[in-house]
């Protein structure tokens, strides 16, 4: 049985307007996650691959913006809640997210989509013990489910009054028992051992791979449908990283969860994704299953990734690089072209207008012309074209 | 030493911030009116006149009791009588209790604050910069040896620690020619700066420590970047490193702190003027402190000096905040990135 | 007939954690820190030493003590016979010339108020090499064979990429020609596509001017694509060394072997391969009690660390 749809991504973009001028960073992004796969998108710094994940939680802050695009998210029951108020916003099942409230979308955080950041260190409180944190994510998301569209019951007591109170009386504790027993239940979970004596330990007494597994319980507290995970493995070990996918694995296989996992590194992409999208200056230039993406690509730029690896079993005398370095998306800067023409070893004529996305077979499509027109030598543009434009 | 990178932030903050201009024009008109004194100064300052003492500013007049005496049919009378005193032109902020101008005691007092707060945050920075960079280069040993120093100084009251230091050496002054008069542009004004060399020796010694604490703390930081590293692996010394490396990458929080410090001394100054401990007699905290006494009857004598120490202060903080905002370092090395 | 260019035995780098004044004062016993616990190997000249381990096992210490960027605290390392930890004066200045270094990051490792011409000339600059002319020269001919333009000499570092960075501070580490570089972690800060130019660059000059590496690295694919030989690093020590193919293909110490089986491949094969993962964490040498991890406890782990040891 085909797996259905669980999020349809359709155009998405996300500007940042800083002061040195408007940055692209996601452009018109379209791709699907399916329930209990795992989609990867890969691509180096600076592609956007990033702020594509915060913008699937709604979580881009100012001076980013979405400034366009649908985002369908398969929930009966919301659709069922909208399809009244705004038909507009609702296909079948789907209800397209950007289209709802605000409080909607954060409604939303934790129950049915939740993150995993690069960076475990930074993203824990150090002046809370790491059980406290999980068990107030529980406590938000039991909070949540007594009533769900309120925002309102989630945070009550957190308050102003209840802070000054916490801070003159001790232990006027937000957290019940039931979540921090849950808590715990979830450190063992991912993996901590002694979990129970763990739960008071502060981050800075974690070392990093376990903080990781800790930030996973924390993400699983609401039980999500879909884990954004932002290169989860990226500050780890090769070790420890080894263990942490495992641990990803393992939970997926129990909660049948789906996951966007983004990563930079391509063997990792290779060992956990269904589904990959490659993401080149703020767009996915290629998508498809892992075997299409990998052994059939068709954009240079994929190619040229796959070229530049070492590979650990073979020690080919000579890597095969991308010349040249990643376009900065200024805005301003950015010329209406395939964004990768001028570092493009098969760069054509045809390349100076934008290519639309080609479908290839299956489910693969790029892109990039080479999906339709057959590359010859004698077609390619003079080597030091964009050279000259950039002088003028 | 400035990179046209560096000119160009600093070009873009001021023209996003009000405030950075306007701290920029108070200070560089400050500054102008210290170095033309002579020119600007209507009057000698020092020039006494008890006929034309305690004039009201322009737009003020006040009420005297005059009495006079007078011979009628061989008697003397005493008549007793209100007079108006009305501003006059020639003293557009009034006189002092000798009749010396206001206005030219204000533009001259300028001279000695900035001359003392310059120099002496130069001192200041001479010091405590070198004294901090070595700790913080070496660290270790010699870092808790030298900061123990430092903290030591600083754990005193500036204030008390600064008349104390006056106390012990007297309150030497150097006089300095006058450019304008002794070029014969300005005749009749006064022929010497009088630059109070105590104070200024004291203002250093008390302030120095602040930029041992900034300089130790960015060489500690800097000497584990690779850069520093890479120097010593090309076998470079010490000398060079803190010359090349370490001291051109801590100049943005010392120009900062310094200009924050020429304020801070300028108020020390003003302060020990005001409790006599300066020997300038020419100066906004002394005027204020003969101003005092006559705070009911003729106000202008203690507020103008006032209003001009804080406009002086309030300028140069802003211009500190506008070199702190412009030499961000977040913003100098631009990494951006989404 | 190979040469040996530098040999290094039973190097240690111990530190003592934490002696604050006050610990001083009261008499409290400072904890020893073995970053580099008794490391012994050779370096042929011309050849590529891969150094390999996780964070904290010592490799990139072990590279600065080699060159006199930190003391070590024992042992001896012959540079073409000559011990580096006691050279001194002219002899450690004309050491300092024949040896040089690359670094990770790139963006640490520029003074951001020098322009590229004065990073890539400060080594002449310091050892008193050439007129200012002449320097100039060089910074533009080592500029070019870097693969950047003689036009960006005049550039700041913050505008230039990670890559370009770190190919000015490879003209750096060349400017002086030395004989001997260590590379810590010269690509682990880069983008992929960046980090193979990089590694074909080193490829290239190493072949140009018969330049000597230490390569230190956690990227075993890295690793294993520039190394001809191989030491793996856990802990403070040396594990496991020897040609790169025996300790890729033929592993003898457990840990080489967990390491192996955890890289990740890129390639459709390596979906859903369940990797028999160490468990615990990566040991500190700060608390060498607490680390225990189960291969540790592998029956092999005692029995001949250096299985491979110089086979060739």
């Amino acid at each position: 049985m085909a797996a259905r749809d669980l999020l349809r991504v359709r155009d998405l973009s996300t500007r940042f307007f800083t002061g040195e001028g408007q940055i692209n960073a996601v452009e018109s992004v379209d791709f699907d996650v399916r329930e209990g796969e795992v989609f990867g998108i890969v691509g180096e710094s600076g592609s956007g691959k990033s702020v594509t994940a915060f913008s699937l939680l709604d979580l881009v802050e100012s001076p980013g913006q979405i400034t366009s695009g649908e985002l369908w998210y398969r929930d009966e029951d919301l659709a069922a809640e909208f399809r009244e108020q705004r038909p507009e916003a609702v296909d079948g099942e789907f209800v397209d997210l950007r289209r709802t409230s605000e409080r909607v979308r954060r409604s939303l955080r934790g129950p049915s989509f939740s993150m995993v950041f690069q960076d475990p260190m930074s993203s824990f409180n150090p002046t809370l013990t790491v059980g406290e944190q999980i068990a107030e994510a529980v406590e938000v998301q039991r909070r949540a489910s007594t009533n769900p569209r309120s925002t309102r019951s989630r945070t009550q007591g957190y308050g102003l009054g209840r802070m000054l109170a916490g801070m003159v009386l001790p232990d006027s504790g937000y957290v019940d028992e039931d979540s921090e027993a849950q808590a715990v239940k979830l450190l063992e979970e991912v993996g901590i051992p002694d979990p129970a004596e763990r739960y008071d330990a502060y981050p800075h007494q974690f070392s990093g791979g376990m903080l990781q597994r800790a930030m996973v319980a924390q993400a699983l507290a609401g039980e999500p449908d879909l884990l954004v995970a932002d290169e989860p493995t990226t500050a780890l070990d090769v070790t420890i990283q080894a263990q942490i996918l495992n641990l990803l694995d393992d939970l997926q296989a129990e909660t049948g969860m789906s996951i966007v996992l983004i990563t930079h590194n391509l063997g990792v992409i290779a060992r956990m994704c269904d589904r990959v999208g490659v993401m080149y200056a703020g767009e996915i230039v290629e998508r498809g299953t892992l075997e299409e993406v990998f052994e059939q690509s068709v954009h240079p730029y994929t190619e040229g990734l796959l070229g530049s690896i070492p590979d650990l079993d073979d020690p080919a005398p000579r890597l095969q690089p991308i010349e040249g370095s990643v376009p900065n998306l200024l805005d301003a800067e950015m010329e209406d072209r395939c964004y990768f023409a001028d570092r493009c070893p098969k760069a054509m004529e045809k390349c100076l207008d934008k290519p639309p996305e080609i479908e290839c077979e299956g489910e693969h499509a790029a892109k990039c012309v080479l999906a339709e027109t057959e590359y010859h030598d004698s077609r390619r543009l003079p080597e030091d074209y964009f050279e000259e434009v950039a002088d003028d | 030493m400035i990179s046209p990178r560096t000119l160009r932030n600093l070009r873009s903050e001021l023209r996003r911030s009000a405030l950075a201009k306007l701290g920029v024009t108070l200070v560089v008109g400050i500054f102008l009116m210290a170095v033309f004194a002579p020119v600007l100064a209507p009057h000698d300052p020092t020039d006494q006149n008890l006929n034309d003492s305690q004039l009201p500013p322009l737009g003020f007049s006040t009420t005297e009791n005059r009495t006079t005496s007078e011979f009628v049919d061989g008697e003397v009378t005493i008549v007793e009588e209100e007079v108006t005193v009305n501003a006059t032109a020639e003293h557009p902020l009034g006189t002092d209790s000798l009749g010396r101008d206001v206005l030219s005691r204000t533009i001259y007092g300028a001279r000695t604050s900035l001359l003392v707060g310059v120099i002496g945050a130069l001192l200041a920075v001479l010091v405590g910069v070198t004294y901090g960079l070595v700790a913080g280069y070496y660290s270790g040993r010699v870092d808790d040896g030298l900061m123990r120093a430092a903290d030591v100084m600083l754990a005193f009251p500036s204030l008390v620690l600064a008349i104390a230091l006056i106390g012990l050496w007297g309150r030497a002054a150097i006089r300095i020619p006058d450019p304008f008069v002794a070029a014969g542009i300005t005749p009749g004004m006064p022929p010497d700066i009088v630059l109070p060399g105590t104070v200024v020796l004291v203002v250093a010694l008390v302030n120095w420590g602040w930029f041992a604490r900034v300089a130790r703390g960015e060489a500690l930081s800097l000497r584990s970047q690779e850069y520093v590293t890479a120097a010593r692996s090309m076998g470079a010394g010490d000398a060079f490193i803190i010359r090349t490396h370490v001291f051109p990458n801590s100049v943005t929080p010392i120009l900062v702190l310094a200009t924050i410090q020429v304020a801070a001394i300028i108020l020390l100054e003003s302060a020990l003027s005001f409790l006599g401990f300066s020997g300038a007699t020419l100066s906004w905290g002394f005027d204020i402190a003969q101003g005092r006494q006559y705070l009911s009857s003729s106000w202008w004598i203690a507020t103008m000096p006032g209003i001009a120490i804080v406009l002086a202060v309030v300028g140069i903080n802003l211009v500190g905040d506008w070199l702190r905002d412009a030499l961000d370092p977040g913003i100098e090395q631009g990494e951006g990135g989404v | 007939m190979t040469e040996t260019l530098l040999s290094v035995s039973d190097l240690e780098k111990h530190y003592v954690d934490g002696a604050s004044l006050t610990d001083r004062l009261l008499g409290v016993e400072p904890d020893r820190v073995r970053a580099v616990d008794g490391v012994s190997f050779e370096v042929q000249r011309g050849e590529t030493l891969g150094l390999v381990g996780e964070s904290g096992c010592g490799k990139s210490t072990t590279g600065e003590t080699l060159l006199r960027l930190r003391e070590p605290t024992g042992g001896t390392a012959a540079f073409d016979g000559e011990d580096v930890f006691e050279l001194s004066g002219p002899e450690l200045a004309t050491f300092r010339r024949r040896a040089g270094i690359v670094f990770q990051d790139p963006f640490s490792s520029l003074d951001p108020r020098l322009t590229a011409r004065e990073i890539i000339a400060e080594p002449l600059v310091v050892n008193d090499v050439g007129t200012a002319a002449e320097r100039d020269e060089r910074a533009a001919e080592l500029i070019e064979r870097v693969g950047l333009s003689t036009g960006q000499l005049d550039r700041y570092p913050n505008e230039f990429s990670g890559g370009q960075r770190q190919r000015i501070g490879i003209a750096r580490a060349l400017a002086l020609e030395p004989e001997f570089v260590v590379c810590d972690e010269p690509v682990s800060a880069l983008d992929v596509s960046v980090q193979a130019q990089i590694l074909n660059l080193l490829d290239d000059l190493q072949d140009e001017f018969d330049l000597t590496y230490l390569f230190i690295a956690h990227d075993l694919s890295v690793v294993r694509h520039i190394s001809d030989r191989v030491a793996v690093m856990y802990l403070g020590e040396i594990v496991e060394r020897g040609p790169v193919e025996t300790i890729f293909e033929d592993p003898a110490h457990p840990y080489t072997e967990a390491l192996l089986r955890s890289v990740p491949r890129a390639d459709p094969s390596e979906h859903g391969r369940r990797v028999d993962a160490l468990p615990g964490d990566v040991p500190s040498p700060r608390d060498r009690a607490a680390c225990f991890r189960a291969v540790e406890d592998h029956p092999y782990w005692d029995s001949d660390p250096l299985a491979h040891a110089d086979a060739d």
